[in-house]
């Protein structure tokens, strides 16, 4: 049985185990092991965005060492730790003859969890099911970053029972944006009211996403307005049978 | 903290209604105006990756360029000057302002959009030298009597709304209340054309030199760079030396991307390419340093890459919350370019006075995504972040901007992350005590000083993290591998279809308010038009029309153009089927400029299909591309026919050689 490296990120990890029971799930009924590499932590992300470049080193080279020990691709439910490993890592170790072939190595592993299942696995319906309206909106990095979209929403079109409605506005960022949202409360706030609006403009009581940033994020700004919507990782919506 | 002052400049935006709703309507037509106009270049990715390479290329060889571009000015008769910092160029502008024989009376300087000009604060420096500037683009016109800076780089009234223009014009032009776009903008056409006939100096910006022929492009919808560059006695181009392109080849393409990305037009109004002085004009040319021999030395040199549309201003959420005036420096200054950009360069070019804006930024990528050349700004972003500015003066500071406890929490982190062991045990931690602080409830309020309180709530840690589940857990392996569903689409290109020159250009140019007459006999065509217009005078180019036969109509004509006369007949050079243009190059440029009404003579085998096949026609010349009426969306985006241009344009497009 082919078996993938589950690199989960530290916030899954920290509040929302269950969407990475979904993810191994999902993987080991289409006969895929999943391996997890204890020791792993976080991708060093936010130092790296914060230009705190020794330290987003500090844990890239960590993780670059750990990963080593292991083979096969790396899937991760986080399209923003994926573009920080396929492409931040680059440019942190520019000029780097020892670390930039390895982190360029590691970077071609990494799958976000639906781009692996569609473009590497070639599955498009895994035969869920889910009741009523769902609508998705696509994380910055999921989009932008690397390019992946096709993917999630072919996957969610393929839900069954399902309605998928489509986000007005959806391209916009949700204001997450890790330490922006903490440097910048203001702005983020602002945005996370039009997200919510536009959330609300859909009548979906589910809003999916591919990032755990994103979903604790809206899913805060729901709590704090009293409202009742869920924000459900995509990996929960498909294994939902 | 030091973004304290920037932060109350971010609320003071956000808690401004007025404001935010400008902005809300400059994100939401821009985009859509952007996004429709590139539907009309189906290749644009294509071309959006050639205009990288050129302009990477231009950067990478810039010292080759630029003394090729120079020695071609000198050529073809324009006076060359360099400028290493603002203070020197504002001395080369005093010393040719001044110079003249009236040392003593007030010199009126006459002036286009130029952003080059904001950053050296022209205006400010020759006004202290009791020197008269006005701005006549009508965006910086407002923003000018308003004695502000413009907020946004394209259109630089942006923050405005039509109340606060009209009570404006009636307060500094003394007219009565008016908050009809057309009357506010007819006003501003009166005010100003008095403003072009008398300046002693014409002030313009330039969007690209051409290095192989020594031409200047400047592109304006209103018509007032026409204005400024042909008809004071002096003229004077400022521009920033990365603004370069090899060819006129890779102006066309250039120009292909920079309307579109910028106000959503297939071609800018006017298009012009400066080659020459006009006859009896005095053409200098300031190019200007000001730091960008040092950024382009540095990690942010992609962001010369810049061609100044201002996408990246309207794709950017955190500009739409914020507009131009609330990007400032520590020194409580506004950066002179606002938005993604601006974050970058403004930095790049005047130092750490700046680097906090980089922190404003979710990395979104909007920006990168908007950009006509493809430049990385969020990677630009996060070495501006990562005090990619002061490296070579040896003072780098990494997370440049983050406050102090934002640092002091992600290097913790950072400490944690390393050591795997601790990283689970924090999680405990954290479980622990997020469950102590809300018992009951999965999410909790957090103060506002948290930053992540201040709009939402905060999750516990889960119980029982993924890492403690995954060991304990056994989750069966049931190997029922699903059917590969996938049907590749086939790819789409959509063909673009050859249609009918003139058909097209006929579309394209009514499209624009424009209008189109065929005949095959044009004397007689215009004559018909003239008399059902009760037109007497008219400015004629030589050699036009069938001057025996106008005056037997009884009308009259001068060669000689008169800001008097209403209507100008000139002969377009050729057309443009997919973009409506007509190309105008001869000695005489002001005889199209002038009048309320132009009307151009076209031979239909003379219309080309697209940019790229006349532009070598304006080697040498001094040449415009006209497309459509003269016009403005200075004014709360409110599109205005007719502001320093004609406000018609009618082409006769002549059959009677098409054989």
């Amino acid at each position: 049985m082919p078996t993938v490296q589950l690199f989960i990120t530290c916030l899954t990890d920290s509040f929302f185990p269950k969407t990475g029971e979904a993810v191994v799930d999902i993987l080991n009924r289409l006969g895929i092991g999943v391996d997890f590499a204890p020791d792993q932590t976080c991708c060093g992300q936010p130092q790296f965005n914060a230009g705190l470049r020794n330290d987003a080193k500090m844990i890239a080279e960590h993780t670059i060492k750990l990963f080593e020990k292991t083979s096969g691709d790396i899937v991760t439910p986080s399209g923003s730790c994926a573009h920080h490993f396929r492409h931040n890592l680059l440019e942190l170790f520019e000029g780097d003859n020892e670390w930039y072939p390895r982190a360029e190595a590691l970077g071609k592993r990494v799958f976000e969890f639906t781009e692996y299942l569609v473009d590497q696995l070639h599955v498009t319906d895994l035969g869920a099911t889910w009741d009523g309206l769902l609508t998705y909106h696509p994380s910055c990095h999921t989009l932008r970053g690397i390019h992946v979209d096709k993917q999630p929403r072919t996957l969610l079109k393929n839900v069954k029972r399902a309605t998928l409605v489509e986000l007005p506005n959806a391209q916009e960022c949700c204001g997450f944006g890790g330490v922006m949202s903490a440097e910048h409360p203001e702005l983020s706030a602002e945005w996370l009211k039009r997200k919510i609006a536009n959330l609300e403009a859909t009548t979906s009581p589910t809003l999916v996403v591919t990032d755990a940033g994103c979903l604790m994020h809206i899913m805060g700004g729901l709590k704090r307005q009293g409202k009742s919507q869920q924000v459900v990782h995509i990996a929960e919506i498909l294994n939902n049978r | 903290m030091s973004n304290r002052f920037f932060r109350e400049r971010i609320l003071e935006s956000i808690d401004n209604p007025t404001l935010q709703t400008a902005l809300d309507n400059n994100t939401e037509r821009r985009l859509k105006g952007r996004a429709a106009a590139f539907e009309s270049i189906p290749d644009w990715r294509e071309r959006r990756q050639r205009a990288h390479r050129i302009r990477a290329d231009v950067i990478e060889h810039l010292d080759d360029y630029l003394a090729k571009f120079i020695a071609n000015n000198e050529a073809n008769g324009v006076i060359v000057h360099r400028a290493t910092d603002a203070k020197e160029a504002i001395h080369i502008v005093l010393g040719i302002v001044g110079a003249d024989e009236h040392p003593h009376q007030q010199k009126l300087v006459a002036k286009s959009k130029s952003m080059v000009s904001e950053e050296i604060e022209l205006n400010h420096a020759l006004e202290k030298h009791n020197i008269r500037v006005v701005e006549t683009d009508l965006g910086e016109y407002i923003v000018q009597l308003r004695h502000e800076r413009p907020s946004h780089i394209i259109t630089p009234a942006a923050h405005l709304k039509k109340e606060q223009v009209a009570k404006l014009f009636q307060e500094k032009l003394g007219i009565p209340y008016t908050e009809d776009i057309p009357t506010l903008t007819a006003t501003a056409r009166k005010v100003l054309r008095e403003v072009f006939l008398k300046a002693d100096v014409g002030l313009s910006g330039v969007n690209f030199g051409v290095a192989e022929t020594g031409g200047m492009c400047i592109v304006t919808n209103e018509g007032n760079a026409r204005m400024v560059t042909t008809l004071p006695k002096t003229h004077i181009a400022l521009m920033g030396m990365e603004r370069l392109v090899p060819k006129l080849d890779d102006l066309a393409l250039m120009l292909s991307l920079l309307p579109r990305s910028a106000t959503g037009q297939k071609l800018t109004v006017y298009t012009q390419l400066l080659h020459k002085p006009m006859l009896g004009q005095t053409r200098h040319l300031i190019i200007l340093d000001n730091g960008r021999s040092k950024l382009r030395n540095s990690p942010l040199k992609e962001s010369l890459y810049c061609i100044r549309c201002g996408a990246c201003l309207n794709a950017c959420p955190v500009f739409r919350e914020l507009s131009g005036h609330a990007y400032i420096g520590r020194d409580l200054s506004i950066a002179p370019y606002p938005g993604p950009i601006g974050s970058v360069i403004s930095p790049g070019l005047f130092g750490k006075n700046y680097v906090q804006l980089a922190q404003a930024s979710s990395l979104c990528g909007a920006c990168k995504e908007a950009c006509p050349v493809d430049i990385d700004l969020p990677k630009l972003l996060t070495r501006v972040r990562a005090g990619k500015v002061d490296e070579e003066r040896g003072k780098k500071k990494d997370g440049a901007g983050l406050t102090w406890s934002t640092r002091l929490f992600l290097k913790a982190f950072a400490r944690l992350a390393t050591q795997p062991k601790l990283f689970a045990l924090s999680q405990k931690f954290a479980s622990l005590g997020t469950h102590l602080l809300s018992p009951r409830a999965q999410w909790m309020r957090l103060p506002a000083i948290t930053g992540w309180g201040y709009s939402k709530d905060f999750p516990r840690f889960a119980g029982k993290t993924f890492r403690e589940r995954y060991r304990k857990s056994e989750i069966a392996n049931r190997e029922i591998p699903l059917q590969n569903m996938i049907a590749e689409q086939p790819a789409n290109i959509p063909t673009f279809q050859p249609a009918n020159l003139i058909d097209q250009f006929t579309t394209e140019l009514t499209a624009l308010q424009g209008n189109v007459h065929q005949t095959d006999n044009v004397t007689q065509s215009m004559i018909e038009y003239l008399t059902s217009k009760n037109i007497k005078k008219i400015y004629l180019q030589p050699n036009v029309l069938d001057e025996t036969l106008l005056r037997q109509s009884g009308i009259d004509f001068t060669h000689e153009p008169d800001p008097e006369i209403i209507v100008g007949v000139t002969k377009a050079w050729v057309g443009l089927a997919d973009t409506g243009s007509v190309l105008e190059a001869n000695e005489e440029l002001r005889g199209s400029l002038l009048p309320e009404i132009h009307l151009a003579v076209l031979e239909s085998k003379s219309i080309l299909p697209s940019l790229p096949d006349a532009i070598e026609m304006t080697k040498g010349k001094n040449a415009v591309f006209i497309t459509g009426p003269s016009r403005t969306a200075d004014i709360e985006m409110t599109l205005t026919i007719g502001v320093h241009g004609p406000k018609e344009l009618h082409v006769f497009v002549d059959d009677s050689n098409s054989g």
